[in-house]
């Protein structure tokens, strides 16, 4: 069991909308580990679109991610690259 | 618009009646309609005695499957022909189905409030809606609308009724008419089956305009009241380039819309290449073409038509639909991004225009009996100055981000206008005082939609620092018309003379004292207009950014001797449809219209 975490900048220009937060917890759900989502003292499941959305993430947002379990570390990372690759949007 | 239905048998006794909704996707089409009523069924609500929660969260967790199983159907059915935009939008219902937040939310319900597996249901996808409408962001509101979806779906599944909309298949092309379709309806029609689409709520971003715009399916929605006057089997005339439905048109009205409908058909495919090219007139004169929107989100759409700018950016929406108003950095923030999304091009922002006829709850305003006469608008603002205070400092602060005008709608007297000054000062003191950065200086100008103001506008000119003309209002306040009267539609033209000579006299007074004129109303995007208003002496037109590529072909037909002789020869006539015949004689062929 590992733990990981890591902090990362919204910068899609629409932010956590609809379709990034779709891409998101799909690419969350892949992982086995626990994987939480914070900001500004919220929190979510990574895993739940709903709970994601609710974050109301917007460009410029930092967002902590936490994971525990056997592949924390690669879920860190992978997300870590969605969110920065703006989830495959153009700006 | 391939199976033209005639007139109903009970023409002479079927009311005809206008309807306005909201432009949701381009188009015209005319059918009989379906009836679609999709609105949601309460569900049971029922405490549940302990021992039985287990059993209720089973029930819940059943409800799910079959929903997802449901959703996956459609998603199965739809693969090959649904457009990328619809395979999103069911990927991520897929997942709200499924949500664990949901899930984890409604079991707790079930087993610690002990409620039915419905109500548990219903109570959590209403908090969950509603925080995130009070989110602040327009787009992220708008999807409150899906968590709902979401919890029709497994609601429905919960009351074991089959909840996917299934058309006829044997009917003709139908016009579709509903309170509100969601994706896994709109999935299941196709253009040769549905004509047209008519909802009663809804704006631009809702999914059914989003997709009727994807689909190409002419819409209108945000029809307040429709499904109260709307009955299957009726004929509705839709017109989704100005945002309204006929119902029953008599001859005359079904005539009309059908020659429209021909010109657009004829004029969208000429217009595509058009978007890159500088505006210009036959002459080489450059006109200013930019675009009214109401969501920063349009902004994009707007530049993709060719817009230079934004006109008239309508902030009414940041009012609606909440339970108090919004702050000051949540109006900052949403300026911001429309300001950001058309950098280097200019936007003009209006404040809010609301109060009369458009509602907005967390005001509790009192109801006047004429509202288009009543307290609304700068009236509004100036009763209630925290209000409009607290947008101007938003405005002022977004100035430090593109070049902004602001705008006031609605003033009538002198007395209003430097009542905005004095306050449009004072927020830009507090912006100063707050330490916030803000352009140097920032114009203030006003619509002349009222008639004293148009009669005044030399005065007006004197003191505001841009002028645009509303001509939506300035008709039904100088005509005394109703725009939704379909008996009163021979009165509610731009064309009328009257109107005409009101504009001459705000764009010669904007010419005096070197103010820009601008014009915003629906007579914008009206081709023979356009010309009309060249003629006139406006350079500058923002319409919804639709209208653009029309515009521009017209502009491109045209020089400006011609276009000043036509509205010489105007101005001699006395009724609107003399002026419309003349237009129509000089220009109908080089500008293609009928």
């Amino acid at each position: 069991m590992t733990e990981a975490r890591g902090t990362f900048e919204v910068r899609n220009k629409l932010g956590l909308h609809a379709r990034a937060a779709t891409k998101l917890v799909q690419l969350a759900s892949r992982f086995s580990s626990e994987i939480v989502i914070s900001r500004a003292g919220q929190s979510a499941n990574a895993k739940s679109v709903m709970g994601v959305l609710l974050l109301c993430g917007s460009k410029g947002t930092m967002l902590d991610i936490e994971a525990r379990g056997s592949d924390a570390d690669q879920a860190i990372t992978d997300i870590g690259k969605l969110i920065f690759d703006r989830f495959g949007e153009d700006e | 618009m391939s199976d033209q239905p005639g007139p109903p048998s009970s023409t002479s006794l079927a009311q005809c009646v206008v309807l306005d909704g909201i432009a949701g996707s381009p188009g015209y089409a005319i059918g009989r309609t379906v009836v679609v009523d999709t609105r949601r069924q309460g569900g049971a609500r029922r405490h549940i005695p302990k021992h039985a929660a287990d059993d209720e969260v089973d029930r819940f967790t059943r409800a799910v499957e079959f929903a997802a199983r449901e959703l996956r159907e459609v998603e199965e059915r739809t693969r090959e022909r649904a457009t990328r935009l619809e395979s999103s939008i069911l990927a991520a219902y897929l997942l709200m189905v499924e949500d664990e937040t949901l899930r984890d939310e409604v079991e707790r319900r079930i087993r610690i409030d002990h409620l039915c597996a419905e109500w548990a249901l219903s109570a959590t996808v209403e908090e969950m809606a509603s925080q995130l409408r009070s989110g602040g962001d327009p787009y992220l509101a708008e999807r409150s609308h899906d968590f709902e979806f979401v919890g029709d779906r497994i609601l429905g599944a919960l009351s074991g009724r089959a909840s996917i909309l299934a058309l006829p298949g044997d009917k003709a092309p139908c016009v579709i008419v509903a309170h509100d379709l969601s994706p896994t309806e709109t999935v299941g029609l196709t253009r040769d089956r549905v004509l047209g689409i008519v909802t009663e709520v809804g704006t631009r971003t809702s999914h059914t305009a989003i997709l009727a715009r994807a689909l190409e399916i002419p819409a209108v929605v945000g029809v307040a009241g429709l499904l109260g006057r709307v009955g299957d089997g009726d004929v509705v005339a839709v017109d989704g380039v100005h945002g309204r439905i006929v119902v029953n048109p008599f001859a005359e009205l079904m005539a009309e819309h059908e020659g429209r409908s021909q010109r657009f058909q004829a004029a969208v495919l000429a217009r595509q290449k058009l978007r890159d090219r500088p505006i210009i007139t036959r002459c080489g004169v450059p006109i200013e073409l930019r675009a009214n929107i109401e969501l920063p989100s349009e902004a994009e759409v707007a530049l993709s038509q060719g817009a230079r700018g934004i006109g008239l950016y309508r902030t009414e929406f940041l009012y609606v639909d909440r339970s108090s108003p919004p702050t000051e950095d949540e109006h900052y923030e949403t300026y911001r991004r429309v300001i950001e999304a058309v950098m280097p091009l200019p936007v003009t922002l209006r404040t809010f225009d609301i109060g009369g006829d458009k509602f907005v709850s967390s005001l509790q305003l009192p109801i006047d009996m004429n509202p288009a006469l009543g307290l609304r608008a700068v009236r509004l603002g100036l009763a209630r100055p925290e209000l409009l205070l607290t947008q101007l400092r938003a405005m002022i602060r977004a100035s430090a981000h593109g070049p902004l005008r602001v705008m006031v709608p609605m003033i009538a007297s002198i007395g209003e206008l430097r009542a905005v000054r004095a306050l449009f000062e004072r927020a830009r003191q507090e912006v100063d005082a707050a330490g916030h950065a803000r352009a140097p200086h920032i114009p203030l100008g006003m619509m002349v939609e009222v008639p004293s103001a148009a009669i005044m506008a030399h005065e007006f000119a004197r003191e505001a620092e841009f002028m645009s003309i509303g001509t939506n209002d300035l008709v039904q306040y100088a005509l005394a018309v109703d725009r939704s009267s379909p008996e009163l539609a021979y009165l509610a033209s731009f064309f009328d003379p009257a109107i005409l000579r009101l504009i001459a006299g705000v764009v010669r007074a904007g010419a005096d004292y070197q103010r820009p004129v601008t014009l915003c109303g629906a007579m914008a995007s009206d081709q023979l207009a356009s010309v009309l208003l060249l003629g006139l002496g406006l350079r500058e037109l923002s319409m919804e950014a639709s209208a653009i590529p029309a515009i521009r072909e017209a502009i491109a037909e045209v020089t400006l001797a011609e276009a000043a002789d036509v509205s010489r020869e105007a101005a001699a006539l006395v009724t609107a449809s003399e002026v419309e015949r003349c237009l129509l004689d000089r220009f109908a062929e080089r500008l293609d219209i009928d």
